[in-house]
């Protein structure tokens, strides 16, 4: 049966108790056969640990952190990578297009507001680029790039 | 001082000196892929989670404040990164098969090409210790990694963990119990058999 002393001794090994609590540790042992048993084994083990093979990581780990270092990290520079010329631009033809189409296979009666039409093709769009998770701020962009479309 | 001198290159590293950062990459990378490798158990899938936690360091460059030192810093970024990735499912320790005897034959003879009896000695410890971190909570894991091989104090782990001092050291002495008690069923399967031989 273990005693209340037991939990404390890989710390007591470590010199992780305080002074008080050490010294009851040290009182208990001698009376204590267990906790002076289970002692040795922590003891023995702890030694054994660093008899342990070293592990030596890949010449390529370095090479493939360093590389890894510029590229673009969370939403909010993905998005940025997202809209930088070379993929706004056709992305913003290619909206007004189906924009246009969609006017004119609607109709008149369509009681979609036209903000929502453009949050909604363009959040099809967003999903072709395979962007989740939009923050508030992202979604004013998206909700305004029609104002965007109509500058010269 | 290393703390300093760390404080230092990460300051540099949060204005996008990547020579700092290469600094530190190389000071820190072993002990890294070590607390990987105990975590997952395969030395590949701990390379990946290596290069995920180093690129997450760089990138926290900037939220790092001198007060805290930055192994335990980093420790900390590690520690969340494995316990989230292994929470997700992406990584597992793997089952350790029990021990064959052709398995002993082929280990005997690599062993006995390379010579020293101290090698097949490394050999089943690291078996013993394998089996028993893949058996323990990802938490014990972390806790007796850092402890055990990294030789951080209580103090740095529980804050690395996000936990108290009090919760470490239950997950020290119970995880360092196991370790100790998978060696001692080892030696005790393997002692009748090598008398024999």
């Amino acid at each position: 049966m273990s005693c209340e002393i037991e939990q404390d001794l890989t710390a007591f090994l470590d010199g992780e108790l305080p002074e008080l609590r050490a010294k009851q540790v040290e009182a208990h042992l001698p009376g204590c056969p267990s906790c002076a048993g289970t002692l040795s084994l922590i003891r023995r083990t702890v030694l054994q640990l660093a008899a342990l093979p070293e592990l030596s990581p890949s010449l390529a780990l370095r090479r493939k952190v360093m590389a890894r270092l510029d590229e673009p990290s969370g939403l909010t520079e993905r998005l940025r990578a997202l809209f930088r010329p070379a993929v706004l631009m056709p992305a913003l033809g290619m909206a007004a297009a189906a924009s246009v189409a969609v006017v004119l296979s609607v109709g008149p009666e369509s009681r979609l507001d036209p903000e929502q039409m453009y949050v909604a093709m363009n959040m099809e769009m967003l999903e072709d680029f395979e962007v989740v998770g939009l923050e508030p701020e992202d979604v004013e962009v998206v909700t305004h790039l029609h104002e965007l479309e109509a500058l010269p | 001082m290393e703390v300093d001198e760390d404080a230092e290159l990460m300051l540099r590293v949060a204005a996008g000196d990547k020579s700092a950062f290469a600094a530190l990459f190389d000071r820190y990378q072993a002990s890294i892929c070590r607390f990987a490798y105990r975590f997952v158990g395969d030395q590949a899938r701990a390379e990946e989670l290596a290069q995920e936690i180093f690129v997450k360091l760089y990138r926290s460059a900037k939220s790092y404040r001198p007060s805290a030192k930055l192994k335990t810093f980093l420790f900390r970024v590690a520690s969340n990164h494995c316990l989230n990735e292994v929470r997700r499912g992406e990584y597992r320790m793997p089952h350790v098969e029990p021990h064959t005897e052709e398995q002993e034959g082929a280990d005997g003879q690599a062993q006995h090409a390379s010579g020293p009896d101290q090698a097949l000695e490394g050999k089943e410890l690291e078996r013993a210790v394998g089996e028993a971190l893949s058996k323990m909570s990802e938490r014990e894991r972390a806790a007796f990694t850092m402890c055990r091989f990294e030789g951080m104090a209580y103090r740095d782990i529980a804050f690395a963990l996000s936990a108290s001092e009090a919760a470490v050291k239950s997950l020290i002495h119970r995880a360092t119990l196991a370790v100790a008690r998978r060696i001692e069923e080892l030696q005790a399967g393997l002692c009748p058999a090598r008398s024999q031989a």
